[in-house]
């Protein structure tokens, strides 16, 4: 996930709520979030990215059977405040994209690991995910 | 650059605010309710903002309401004493410096509310004194603000639409205007910095909820109303933006005006349009707007309207541009079919 505009994440924040960061999942340093089903791979933005867009209105998902490289801008997602792009986190092929985010994109904030799911990728190579942080290190990266 | 804070900094901490830098404040961008929620409030209920980033200089005084008139766009002879005016200052080539909020408190007295980046500039040019620090200003806007609010402070509640009335809340001095930026009814209560914190929990526990600068922008979007630095500012004159009737025509003069006179008569080279979308994705701030391929102007505000479920933008448009003519929006490289539409666009909400 990448921010358009500087500084849109705020600068603070009195109670700054524990943000999830699921152990089972893996991590790119853009805030998606990677599950390995069966080969194939479920990605979507974190609870910390969610937070820090706001109230996200509208998903550009990509084009089912687009074929992907890793760090390739698929997706973009619309929140009250701004703009930012979703990347592949690995290189593959799209195969599925969540069909509720046209009428309903405000599951990326309600359910971010969840029902919030933007793509699923068919990788070239299912080993790339492991290339991917894991909560550990994701915890380092967002507390950093 | 060191960000001032609010009397009521402390208060939005305490529940969970996203703080962010605005006009040299640091202002709530929302609260943990989200921008969507807080918007629906102040549409269908009564929301409460923090707006203390916004100037006040206090002109007194025998000269000042000379000096006002002779500066100033709007002619102050169209109210009195106790009513406020929207006005703007202008530079000498017609450019809107600022768009102002005039409150006549009494015979010689006016509050001038320029917004935050602009007070200084606004009092170096009507003179008086920058009080922005001893107060708070708390904006109680929605159709149930006033039914609310009058569980707290019944006589605030009651202040007309652009009446401006001196009045103690909880022993403390404060002035209230019926006045807002959110399209809907309300009152803007100016309290001392020292009583703001005890005000504020008054109005919430009456029902209203705090909102914040996020809500506060999607807002006036929907009513239509102009931001300064998007739809005002260097090189956009009041015409262009469709505001002609804060020009006082008939007053014998104001800073800009013999640049104004010149493109009244010329007839303004773009005009301030509202555009409404068919689809969800919020238009930005200098995104292309298009006929059969042609650019013919280019956003200058645009979001997701909650309240019409669509983008919707504000634009500069080639003057002939009518209600009703289709367009498209270049949103990142997609073309985004809308229309040209009347604003506001959505009209205030029936008092509830």
């Amino acid at each position: 996930m990448g921010e358009e505009r500087p500084g849109g994440a705020g600068s603070g924040s009195g109670i700054v709520p524990a943000m999830k960061i699921p152990d089972d999942l893996r991590y790119s340093s853009d805030h998606e979030w990677v599950r390995l089903e069966d080969g194939r791979v479920r990605v979507g933005i974190t609870d910390y990215a969610q937070d820090a867009l706001g109230d996200v209105v509208f998903v550009q998902v990509p084009e089912v059977g687009a074929v992907v490289s890793a760090g390739d801008s698929i997706s973009e997602v619309e929140s009250t405040k701004s703009v930012s792009d979703i990347y592949s986190p690995v290189a593959g092929t799209v195969v599925e994209v969540n069909p509720e985010l046209d009428t309903a994109p405000q599951r990326l904030n309600e359910d971010p690991y969840g029902g919030g799911w933007i793509f699923v990728v068919e990788p070239a190579d299912p080993a790339d995910v492991e290339a991917l942080l894991d909560a550990e290190g994701y915890r380092a990266l967002v507390d950093g | 650059m060191v960000l001032s804070h609010s009397p009521l900094h402390d208060v939005h901490r305490g529940l969970g605010a996203k703080l962010v830098p605005f006009g040299g404040w640091e202002m709530p961008l929302s609260y943990p309710t989200g921008t969507l929620a807080e918007h629906l409030s102040c549409r269908r209920g009564a929301a409460v903002f923090d707006v203390s980033h916004l100037g006040t200089v206090r002109v007194e005084g025998a000269g000042a309401f000379d000096s006002l008139q002779a500066v100033l766009t709007n002619d102050l002879t169209k109210i009195s004493p106790g009513r406020a005016q929207y006005t703007h200052l202008l530079d000498d080539d017609g450019s809107v410096l600022d768009d102002i909020i005039v409150w006549w408190v009494a015979d010689d007295r006016f509050d001038v509310m320029p917004n935050a980046s602009n007070t200084e500039r606004v009092r170096s040019a009507v003179g008086g004194t920058d009080v922005t620090a001893t107060r708070a200003v708390l904006a109680v806007q929605g159709p149930g603000a006033r039914s609310r609010l009058a569980a707290a402070f019944p006589e605030a509640a009651a202040v007309a639409r652009f009446g401006v009335q001196e009045l103690d809340l909880l022993g403390s001095p404060c002035v209230v205007a019926g006045t807002g930026y959110t399209g809907e009814d309300g009152v803007e209560l100016a309290v001392p910095a020292e009583a703001a914190a005890a005000v504020w929990s008054a109005v919430v526990a009456a029902g209203v909820s705090p909102a914040g600068l996020g809500a506060r922008d999607t807002l006036r979007l929907e009513a239509g109303l102009p931001l300064h630095g998007h739809e005002l500012g260097p090189g956009i004159t009041p015409l262009q933006a469709g505001l002609g009737w804060v020009i006082g025509w008939k007053k014998p003069g104001f800073r800009g005006r013999p640049a104004l006179e010149a493109e009244r008569d010329a007839g303004p080279p773009r005009r301030l349009r509202g555009i409404a979308l068919d689809g969800r994705r919020p238009p930005r701030e200098g995104q292309a707007v298009l006929v059969d391929d042609e650019q013919v102007g280019v956003v200058t505000s645009g979001n997701f309207s909650p309240v019409l479920e669509r983008g919707i933008a504000l634009a500069f448009l080639q003057p002939a541009l009518a209600v009703g003519t289709a367009v498209t929006i270049d949103q990142r490289g997609a073309a985004a079919p809308g229309a040209v539409v009347p604003t506001p666009f959505v009209p205030a909400t029936a008092a509830a």
